[in-house]
């Protein structure tokens, strides 16, 4: 078990590693330059020009701009190019923005694609089955944006309240309980629009690993014993086909810094996707770099995690 | 597999592993048909493969019969089953239908040929794209699942290095280092394999036996390069590439296609790891078959099946992909007009003609729900575990 | 065990069912767009405007967005700023003077023209006598300056090393003439009275002495970079209105100003505006209400840059700084004012002070109280940031905005609607078709002429543009008197194209294609991507150019690849651009040939030798008919070579809700009513302190 967690974590490291210098040569090859330094501005010389560059390090050899990049990282001192602010506590506000959005998504997601999922292999190419599945693919087969345009008319122009954002424009004099459920309501179509890709690949997911228990000799044998079919799907065949989820909330992790451009920029949601897009736009090299460094981060976390989590409930396996 | 092998001996081993009743494509065949969405599915997509390869004979070539790229600016945004208005055209600008099936845009193109073309190039983006991860995915996945138990040692390492290194030198032009680099390296390999490469290990030179240490299998390589790739998160991937190169077709099908693989390349590796285990592959090597053509035909018509499932359904994603990048302003450039693009230009339009939003971005989601329910049509076909028992 | 199960299934429902009940019931807390808008009385009392992009930093120095600058246009106050017909105004300076110090070294032993050999008195004499009539009167004052020696180091760049000499300046006698008014031409002037070539023969290199051994040549160079036979020194002095005060209330005082300037020009700041400033000698303190700033050299829009908004010295000077760094624990070296906290709390002395910003949500701005004009009328100003605009529209046609620019195909709609009201005025900028006049064929004027007769301006400006445009025929800003109206725009005639062409050699093919020599007329028409109306004008060129047998691809580019790979490397034939233009009328950096280098503005590579003879007169001219007058020559040099096919100006249109309107206070304290009218300046919101939003439509006149 140590030795498993010692030679994944060093593994990791090195893969980290490579991750950071893969990311950072992607940006700094590519053609073009930080906004800051907009040539074609006519108030920007070519000596302003030359010093914001020095001022970047953008002059100094690749190598040495990635050592100092890392150092400041690790530092903390890593500033935006783009407002001068610490990188790390943009992340942080951004994240806290994103996070009430991941945890309704991620909620929605699970809750409805167990039940769904369960039922659709139990009623196997029963209605439900079929309305499921063509539901399910029908989400996730709508341009997003699409969606939410159509989402955002239907609303407004029917129910006449306020979708966008992270809260009605105004209401910070109202009680409490107003304002609470005020963020909630602007999370419902962001949510729900985000939620929908994974409810489809999750829900039938749950399907298939449900139908493959269910096809086992022990299930059969269980049915045939006479068992109530209820037990048999939900004590039996639900605790085996569940094991895999297990390991799925080790995933879940990179989650938290992800967002989708697309639907913050829509909703106007200040979230963590838009502020990369507009570093990636702006060339805010750190932004982006630390952004990466800490996906990385996470998604290795959440493959050890998960790794770790089949241990503990699978006991066959042993690493 | 109905080609008839030429060998005696692979006759009866290919005779011997052969179902007794139906082809395996005529299993399949049954099977598509008794599952009415999957069969759905593909009809709509055989007919819009259909409309997509008539669309690029109508509307390419310098003189289209349906012109996609024809400006009648005294036409813009007119609604679909409009009749163009005779007086204000020339006889060139004159619909070849007769009537805007589709209206048109905010520069009076004909949506409908704009459709048609966008048809062609919106499946070019997703066949090519996921083509290219398919491609990168088999092959390293079947690198990794067949050979992956094999070391790399450090000579190879140098050896891959010095290579790229005098490709390099070649590629800015400083020949004699090339040169130089590229016939030191060939000796050195030479005279490595002459004194240290043999089989007899003992005989190595201790100075030498460093440069025969394995590092690495080479299944850890890949899926350590695998594990790379996942950890950028895929859209910011592609966005950020797009973003930074200059925006082509072929960039965007690239770049989906480069950021793709991994999944592809995990499960054929899964694959091949447990079928090169099985009897017949052990067979096959026991009679002398080389590895190729164990490989391509004994484990690949094996392994196929999910790769073409994820196949279909990564084709969908590409064509939403290439629409999401477009509403972000970086999908395919014009003059190529693709479904995703004439619905992010219709955008801004969708209080004074909704048509230009509604038509692609329905056809969108027709054509990718048949996609994706062709995709898990086949998934459930091709898995036998989830066969229903008859 | 049934239970179990039956609670394994229940949770199963149980757990979506009810989190989908607890977002759905949140519908019903929300409030409506009635209740935000309409219920709300407070609402009136707020101005709501959306941008697209959050702003980056309150700094009126160092910003360089729009979203920044429209924040720090409330917040801070420039000493002067323009008024509805573009001349200055006073904002925190009220009044300020324009004179003169023009200086030219004594030649003791050349003649003069008209008295021969004279000592130094006896022709600051000789020249009193002689500034008399009409010609001179605006000389004032004239001085004798004896010699001095002044020891200096020079740093003298020369391929990219730096060396330093030290050397000894002795330098002669000097005249010193105050005027009232400048003069660009006074030393031509006063060439009858001193002589021809008085000041071409004077020689810098007879008074510098080097420390070191150094070639002759060098010391030639080095000595005509130290001492200038003439010199003009425009001297602008501002009064500062007396009780202005920043929002923390500290007075502005003529030491703020000071540090603005020495803050801009301050290299570790990276201020984007240090060009601006360059021309600046010095800025001088003479009591706290009144600023002096000495310029180098003739510089006509020096005027304007000081509408830049004041800095509070007492928050952002090197003490305010340090304890800043300190307190945060960072390293004060490092520490400059783009590091400090002002820039995310701004304080000016601008009619609104800073509230709250909420990163990518909103910037909210109280007024201030204390404006030395009388406080606004609305108490709140808030900048919701919306980047999709879309989104951005229906939010407004909720009312949950109050203002919102009208994309070019919604003019005709929108400006029925009872419950807006609409302003449209001509934006400052242009759009264009540059070609790259060192290849060819665009080495011919011709062939650049017919290439702009091709187009049919008038059918883009109606259809992609839908009316929202105006032809524009050369590089100055339209509503300014500098724009020369006579010049006609350059007819749409294919046929006349076809014929100019020929003319220039170029005729159709069997191919049917021009072609010359063999060669085809080809060539590629870039521009950038995102912008629809760029990629429209790339399309109906396109078409236009094929129609008359030109043979044009065109491609779309990243814009950071676009200028950097293509039109900074001067690698390409022709470009969709525009330009968005000051309302001075200097073109030196997008006209003048000595800025046709790579990277340099001038990327078509335009070089008249009359056109550049002008652009620097106008920049030195501070008389305003004499500065028009030249630039309606310029104008008609450049739409004679048609260096660039000028395409057309936007019109902008905005809506603002109907119930807005500026409200006055009269003489006899009754409240007036009066609608928003649009200034030249190109805004409507010129007013902007005298707005309120009102419960009803008030029914006035326009």
């Amino acid at each position: 078990m140590l030795s498993f967690l010692g030679r994944s974590v060093i593994q990791k490291t090195i893969t980290l590693f490579f991750v950071s210098v893969v990311s950072f040569l992607i940006i700094h090859l590519a053609p073009g330059e930080p906004s800051q330094i907009d040539p074609l501005n006519p108030k920007f010389t070519p000596e302003i020009v030359e010093r914001m560059r020095k001022e970047f390090h953008l002059d100094r050899p690749l190598h040495i701009q990635y050592l100092l990049f890392y150092r400041d990282l690790f530092t903390g001192k890593t500033v935006s190019w783009r407002d001068n602010l610490p990188v790390l506590g943009k992340i942080w506000d951004r994240f806290l923005n994103s996070l009430p959005l991941f945890i309704v998504g991620t909620l929605l997601t699970w809750t409805f694609s167990f039940p769904v999922g369960i039922r659709s292999a139990i009623q196997r190419d029963g209605p439900y089955d079929k309305s499921m599945t063509f539901l399910a693919y029908l989400l996730i087969s709508i341009p997003g944006f699409f969606f939410a345009y159509i989402l955002i008319i239907l609303v407004v122009t029917e129910l006449h309240v306020p979708v966008i954002g992270m809260e009605s424009f105004g209401v910070t004099s109202e009680s409490k309980i107003v304002q609470i459920m005020d963020r909630i309501w602007h999370l419902v179509l962001p949510s729900f629009l985000g939620a929908t890709g994974g409810i489809a690949v999750l829900s039938r997911y749950v399907r298939s690993q449900m139908l493959e228990i269910i096809g086992q000799d022990y299930v059969r044998t269980a049915r045939a014993k006479g068992l109530a079919p209820e037990r048999v799907y939900y004590h039996h065949a639900l605790r085996n086909a569940l094991l895999p989820f297990v390991t799925m909330f080790g995933l879940i992790l990179p989650g938290l810094i992800g967002g989708s451009v697309i639907i913050e920029s829509i909703f106007s949601w200040p979230g963590m996707g838009r502020m990369a897009y507009e570093a990636i736009l702006a060339r805010d090299y750190p932004v982006i770099l630390t952004l990466n460094f800490i996906t990385a981060v996470l998604v290795l976390l959440g493959t050890l995690i998960s790794d770790l989590l089949y241990m503990l409930v699978d006991p066959r396996i042993r690493l | 597999m109905e080609t008839r092998p030429n060998h005696a001996q692979e006759t009866i081993v290919d005779d011997a592993y052969m179902p007794p009743s139906l082809s395996p494509w005529r299993e399949t065949w049954r099977l598509l048909r008794q599952n009415s969405m999957a069969l759905i599915g593909l009809v709509i997509f055989m007919f819009f493969f259909g409309i997509a390869l008539t669309g690029m004979l109508l509307t390419s070539g310098d003189a289209p019969i349906l012109d996609p790229a024809q400006i009648r600016l005294q036409e813009k945004l007119r609604p679909p089953l409009a009749r163009p208005n005779l007086e204000t055209l020339q006889p060139a600008e004159v619909p070849e239908l007769g009537i805007y099936l589709l209206g048109t845009d905010d520069l009076g193109r004909d949506v409908f040929a704009r459709m048609l073309q966008g048809a062609w190039v919106s499946l070019t983006v997703g066949f090519v794209a996921v083509a290219i991860a398919v491609a990168i995915g088999i092959f390293l996945g079947g690198l990794s699942g067949y050979y992956g138990q094999e070391y790399i040692q450090v000579i190879q390492i140098v050896m891959v290095l010095i290579a790229g290194v005098a490709l390099w030198l070649a590629a800015t032009h400083a020949w004699p280092g090339a040169v130089f680099l590229a016939i030191g390296g060939a000796a050195g390999w030479l005279l490595y394999r002459r004194y240290a490469g043999g089989s007899k290990k003992s005989a190595t030179p201790d100075a030498l036996r460093w440069l025969s240490r394995p590092i690495m299998s080479v299944d850890t390589l890949i899926m350590r390069l695998v594990d790379i790739m996942l950890c950028f998160p895929s859209f910011f991937l592609i966005l950020t590439v797009v973003a930074l190169l200059p925006p082509s077709l072929y960039n965007i099908m690239v770049v989906i296609g480069l950021t793709s693989w991994m999944g592809t390349t995990r499960f054929v590796r899964a694959e091949f790891l447990s079928l090169r285990e099985q009897d017949f592959v052990a067979a096959a090597r026991a009679l002398g078959i080389s590895d190729m053509r164990i490989i391509f035909r004994h484990i690949m018509p094996n392994a196929v099946a999910p790769v073409l499932v994820s196949a279909t359904l990564g084709i969908a994603s590409a064509m939403l992909t290439e629409a999401g990048l477009s509403f972000l302003g970086f999908g395919v450039p014009p003059p190529h007009a693709t479904w995703g693009n004439i619905l992010s230009d219709g955008k801004d339009f969708i209080f004074d003609a909704p048509w230009l939003t509604f038509a692609p971005g329905i056809v969108i989601l027709v054509v990718v729900l048949a996609f994706n329910l062709f995709g898990e049509g086949l998934r459930d076909i091709l898995n036998p575990k989830l066969r229903k028992r008859t | 065990m049934i239970g179990i199960i039956m609670n394994i299934r229940r949770f199963l429902i149980a757990a979506p069912a009810i989190i989908t009940v607890i977002l759905l019931l949140s519908y019903f807390w929300v409030p409506t767009y009635e209740d935000q808008t309409r219920g709300n009385p407070d609402r009136l009392k707020q101005y709501l405007t959306a941008t697209i992009g959050d702003a980056t930093i309150l700094n009126p120095i160092l910003s360089a967005d729009s979203a920044s600058s429209q924040i720090e246009g409330l917040v801070f106050e420039g000493l002067i700023d323009r008024n509805e017909d573009l001349s200055f105004r006073g904002r925190v300076a009220h009044s300020w003077r324009i004179y003169e110090h023009a200086y030219f070294f004594l030649r003791e032993q050349a003649p003069t023209a008209r008295w021969g050999q004279v000592d130094a008195g006896s022709l600051v004499a000789r020249l009193k006598e002689a500034m008399t009539g009409p010609d001179w009167e605006h000389v004032k004052a004239i001085d004798l300056i004896a010699s001095k020696t002044i020891p200096q180091n020079i740093t003298l760049s020369e391929d990219g090393i730096e060396h330093t000499i030290a050397v000894q300046i002795q330098t002669p006698a000097q005249i010193r003439l105050t005027l009232d008014k400048v003069d660009q031409l006074l030393f031509e002037k006063l060439a009858p009275l001193l002589g021809k070539d008085y000041f071409a023969d004077f020689n810098p290199a007879d008074y510098v002495h080097a420390q070191s051994d150094i070639e002759s040549s060098r010391l030639t160079a080095l000595a005509g970079q130290v001492l200038s036979p003439t010199t003009h020194n425009p001297i602008i002095e501002f009064y500062l209105r007396p009780g202005v005060m920043f929002h923390d209330g500290q007075p502005v005082t003529a030491e703020d100003v000071q540090f603005t300037y020495q803050s801009i020009v301050n290299p570790k700041n990276l201020s984007p505006r240090i060009p601006d400033y360059e021309p600046v000698q010095s800025v001088e303190v003479v009591d706290p209400l009144t600023v002096r700033i000495i310029y180098k050299r003739l510089y006509s829009p020096a005027l304007g840059t000081w509408a830049m908004g004041i800095l509070p010295k007492h928050l952002l000077d090197a003490q305010a700084l340090e304890a800043e760094a300190r307190k945060r624990g960072q390293a004060p070296e490092t520490f400059t004012m783009r590091q400090s906290t002002f820039s995310r709390h701004p304080i000016g002395s601008g009619p609104f002070k800073f509230g709250e910003w909420r990163s990518d949500q909103y910037i909210r701005l109280n007024r201030f109280d204390g404006y030395w004009e009388g406080p606004p009328n609305y108490q709140q100003y808030v900048m919701r940031i919306i980047p999709d605009p879309l989104t951005q529209e229906m939010e407004f046609y909720a009312g949950t905005i109050d203002d919102y620019s009208v994309l070019p195909h919604q003019v005709a709609r929108l400006k029925q609607d009872e419950r807006f009201q609409s302003f449209s005025g001509t934006a400052f900028g242009y759009s264009y078709i540059g070609y790259n006049s060192r290849r060819p064929p665009f080495d011919d004027p011709r062939v650049r002429r017919a290439l702009g007769m091709a187009i049919d301006k008038h059918k883009i400006m109606e259809y992609v543009l839908y009316g929202q445009a105006e032809p524009i025929t050369g590089p100055f800003v339209k509503q300014t008197d500098y724009y020369n109206h006579a010049i006609a725009p350059l007819p749409y005639d294919p046929e006349a194209a076809v014929d100019l062409l020929a003319e220039a050699g170029w005729v159709r093919g069997k191919d049917g294609f021009l072609q010359k020599e063999g060669r085809r007329l080809a060539f590629t028409l870039i521009t950038n991507n995102g912008n629809p109306i760029r990629k429209a004008i790339l399309a109906i060129a396109q078409d236009a150019w094929k129609k008359i047998g030109i043979q044009v691809e065109t491609d779309l580019l990243e814009w950071s690849v676009f200028i950097q790979k293509r039109v900074n490397q001067l690698d390409f034939d022709a470009v969709v651009l525009a330009w968005s233009m000051g309302i001075e009328p200097d073109l030196f950096q997008i006209w003048h040939s000595s800025q046709s280098n790579p990277f340099q503005l001038n990327f078509v590579g335009f070089r008249n030798a009359e056109a550049d003879d002008l652009i620097l007169k106008i920049r030195r001219e501070y008389d305003h008919p004499t500065q028009v007058a030249y630039s309606h020559r310029l104008h008609e040099i450049i739409a004679d070579e048609q260096p660039y096919t000028f395409l057309f100006v936007n019109r902008w249109t905005a809506l603002l809700d109907r119930r807005i309107v500026r409200q006055l206070t009269a003489a006899d304290g009754s409240v007036v009513y009066k609608l928003i009218e649009p200034t030249k300046l190109g805004t409507y919101t010129f007013n902007f302190n005298q707005w309120i939003k009102l419960p009803q439509a008030p029914a006035l006149a326009p």
